[in-house]
């Protein structure tokens, strides 16, 4: 029997050579992407995941986990197996946007054509 | 006599909630699984800052400072119900009183946040959010594992059996019961009772488990007047080990 | 040996890259050349996915393990602030196993894999966690250093390549800031304090000196292994060069508390800039971390324990329609 520096640990009566069943798989329950929002008005913020058995306790787990400190107005929790996704080897069917000057508000520069006609008006 | 009473009020509430602080912090980095480590030990420390709290207003009321009158008695001079003071067992036991006992206490300070003693009435508002969770906590998983597999439902059935007695005593009447009630202070404890049965029944009924049979009900009394189990003085020497290695020093 | 990448020296480095495709092995390097992180589902090397499972895998272990030295005083901690910090610190590093264990198992390990290689004695954890915590003095200078020791280390590895790993380091990091000053405004109010604290104090520090001075492992060989870790940003600092960090930054600290550190070769070289000490005892850290410490055998016995009283819990809520599903971040 351990007799050990923590009187939690002696009190259980444990032997150093204790030896368990490994554990299965599923043991630990499935995951739940944990989207965290700081305060109302704010976006939810992905910040991670939590092991738990049904959404009732991910978002029991979710609160401590990731809503322990600071500020927090909201949580949410997904099923990690409903979360739909793009590959990251698709990024280049985004690597065009940011050129796409044309949807951009700073696409259109007009200045440049009022402050010559207006030269050329007091000419 | 007003203030005996009050002081009465705040020292089981204080014990109570230290008490129980002490058992579940017992579990951090011990519990069945991370997530549920973390949560207990969010509970347990909440636990601890209300006693802390209460302590407070007992030195404002010209008892000494919290951490020597929390930290440096003897179990005798405890007023916790001995419900409190059982060693965990295992995480049914310890889920069960946690249950039992938070929603006591959930309601007892539902009731005080209308007090006329107004400081304890201030606290009651303030711990108002925390207590919320922790019976959102309790009853979830009394309500899952009570009705999850044979093994869990006996074992939770067999839990609550055990606890029974021992919940009962925490709604042992005091001494000034009746004065208390008069000043609007707190209502008591038969009241208190009352709304926890009707509170944890349809819990218990949801969970498929069976609260006693009435005729069998013995509440475990004597906490309040310092009368406890073999368990305590143990939990308390170890509670102030470090103290006593210097009693004059500042930790 | 916290969360430091582990070097075979024995390992050769030409086998590594054996049967990787080259051009995807070119497009991986140029990305983490542009210090661009690594996402789960990227293509990856084979030694990239193994290297980062098992070091992020055992600084999820010494998160846990670290519970239980200081888990050791939580019945004991001396009046109500110290005991709720005590309690929130050991709570946290429960809470970095749970969030490294979830980085790691992004790259395709299951928890419960993870769990099973910790208990069997299969994995490895910090070496520092097989020592005992004697006093309350112990377990306040582990706040201080240890804590000091790991966030050198996980600062260091906040700025690697892979994406989970860093994100988890960068919310660990912030609470760790926590520790390091609950554990050093311990360390000073027992070094402050009565003669009866300030031995106790002087005490565990001495006790703790040698395992402070393994704590980073023994200077890396150069190899061409430990170059490709490098390259790819997943060994992010030498071990001495940590362990020079770590003695600039808290023996002048240490020292202003008047405290005597068991080092008579100690001292600061005005001419290298660098601390000079007398070399740790490296067969004594190969001993402990081969399981011949004071208290390996307690900690994964107590591991064990509790893992077992946990299972009915688990697996009474246990859903049998659901499918493992890798999380995703
Ligand atoms: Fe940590
Ligand atoms: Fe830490």
């Amino acid at each position: 029997m351990i007799k050990s520096l923590d009187p939690r640990i002696t009190r259980e009566n444990i032997s150093e050579n204790n030896t368990i069943d490994p554990l299965t798989p599923m043991d630990n329950w499935e995951t739940y992407e944990v989207f965290h929002q700081k305060k109302r008005g704010d976006q939810h913020m992905h910040v991670g995941i939590v092991h738990a058995p049904n959404p009732e306790m991910a978002l029991l787990f979710g609160k401590d986990q990731y809503g322990r400190r600071g500020i927090t107005a909201n949580i949410w929790v997904v099923k990690t197996a409903n979360v739909f996704c793009t590959e990251y080897e698709d990024q280049d069917m985004f690597e065009t946007t940011p050129e796409k000057q044309y949807r951009e508000a700073g696409g259109y520069k007009v200045m440049d054509k009022i402050n010559k006609y207006k030269k050329a008006q007091k000419a | 006599m007003k203030t005996e009473a009050i002081k009465e009020l705040l020292y089981k509430m204080a014990d109570d909630l230290l008490i129980i602080g002490h058992r579940n912090s017992e579990w951090t980095g011990l519990g069945p699984i991370l997530e549920e480590d973390i949560a207990f030990s969010s509970m347990a420390q909440d636990k601890i800052g209300q006693s802390q709290a209460l302590f407070q207003l007992l030195h404002e009321l010209g008892e000494q400072e919290p951490d020597t009158v929390a930290f440096m008695r003897n179990a005798n001079q405890f007023h916790n119900a001995q419900f409190l003071e059982l060693p965990n067992g295992d995480y049914d036991f310890s889920l069960m009183r946690h249950f039992l006992y938070d929603v006591a206490d959930q309601l007892r300070f539902e009731m005080l946040a209308n007090s006329s003693y107004e400081p304890l009435a201030k606290v009651a508002r303030k711990v108002k959010g925390e207590l919320k969770y922790h019976v959102f906590h309790a009853n979830t998983w009394i309500t899952k594992l009570g009705a999850a597999t044979e093994e869990s439902h006996v074992r939770m059935q067999t839990a609550l059996n055990d606890s029974w007695n021992y919940a009962l005593g925490l709604f042992e009447e005091g001494p000034f019961e009746k004065q208390l009630a008069e000043e609007g202070i707190f209502e008591g404890e038969a009241a208190l009772q009352k709304r926890w049965l009707e509170t944890i029944t349809p819990v218990l009924d949801k969970a498929t488990l069976t609260i006693p049979a009435a005729s069998t009900w013995e509440p475990k009394l004597g906490g309040r007047n310092c009368f406890h189990t073999e368990h305590l003085q143990p939990l308390v020497e170890e509670m102030s080990e470090v103290f006593r290695v210097d009693p004059s020093a500042e930790w | 040996m916290y969360g430091n990448a582990y070097i075979d020296p024995n390992e050769k480095a030409n086998g590594i890259l054996a049967g990787e495709d080259p051009i995807k092995l070119k497009e991986f390097e140029n990305r983490i050349a542009r210090g661009e992180k690594i996402e789960p589902k990227d293509w990856m090397p084979k030694e990239y996915r193994k290297q980062l499972i098992r070091m992020i895998e055992q600084h999820a272990h010494s998160e846990i393990i670290g519970a239980l030295p200081e888990g050791t005083w939580i019945t004991r901690a001396p009046g109500f602030r110290r005991k709720m910090a005590l309690m929130a610190k050991v709570q946290d590093e429960v809470g970095h196993a749970q969030l490294l264990y979830s980085a790691a198992e992004t790259l395709g390990k299951s928890r419960e894999d993870m769990t099973n290689d910790l208990i069997i004695g299969k994995s490895k954890y910090s070496n520092v966690f097989n020592y005992p915590a004697f006093t309350w003095a112990d377990a306040c200078i582990i706040a201080w250093l240890i804590d000091a020791g790991a966030i050198i280390n996980q600062v260091a590895n906040a700025k690697g390549s892979y994406g989970p790993y860093c994100r988890a380091l960068d919310r660990i990091c912030t609470e760790e800031s926590f520790h390091l000053k609950y554990g050093h405004d311990n360390v000073v109010t027992l070094a402050t304090g009565t003669p009866i604290q300030r031995k106790m104090v002087q005490e565990a520090l001495t006790r703790w000196w040698p395992p402070i001075m393994h704590f980073f492992g023994p200077s890396d060989k150069i190899s061409q292994h430990s170059e490709i870790l490098m390259r790819w940003k997943v060994k992010m600092a030498s071990n001495d060069d940590m362990r020079q960090q770590f003695l600039n930054m808290y023996v002048p600290k240490i020292w202003d508390l008047g405290l005597v550190l068991p080092d008579p070769n100690l001292k600061l070289n005005e001419e290298t800039k660098k601390w000079d000490y007398t070399e740790p005892d490296w067969d004594e850290f190969k001993r402990v971390i081969n399981g011949g410490g004071p208290c390996n055998a307690e900690r994964l016995a107590v591991r064990r324990m509790a893992e077992e009283r946990g299972r009915w819990v688990r697996k009474a809520l246990l859903n049998k329609s659901e499918q493992y599903v890798t999380p995703l971040a």
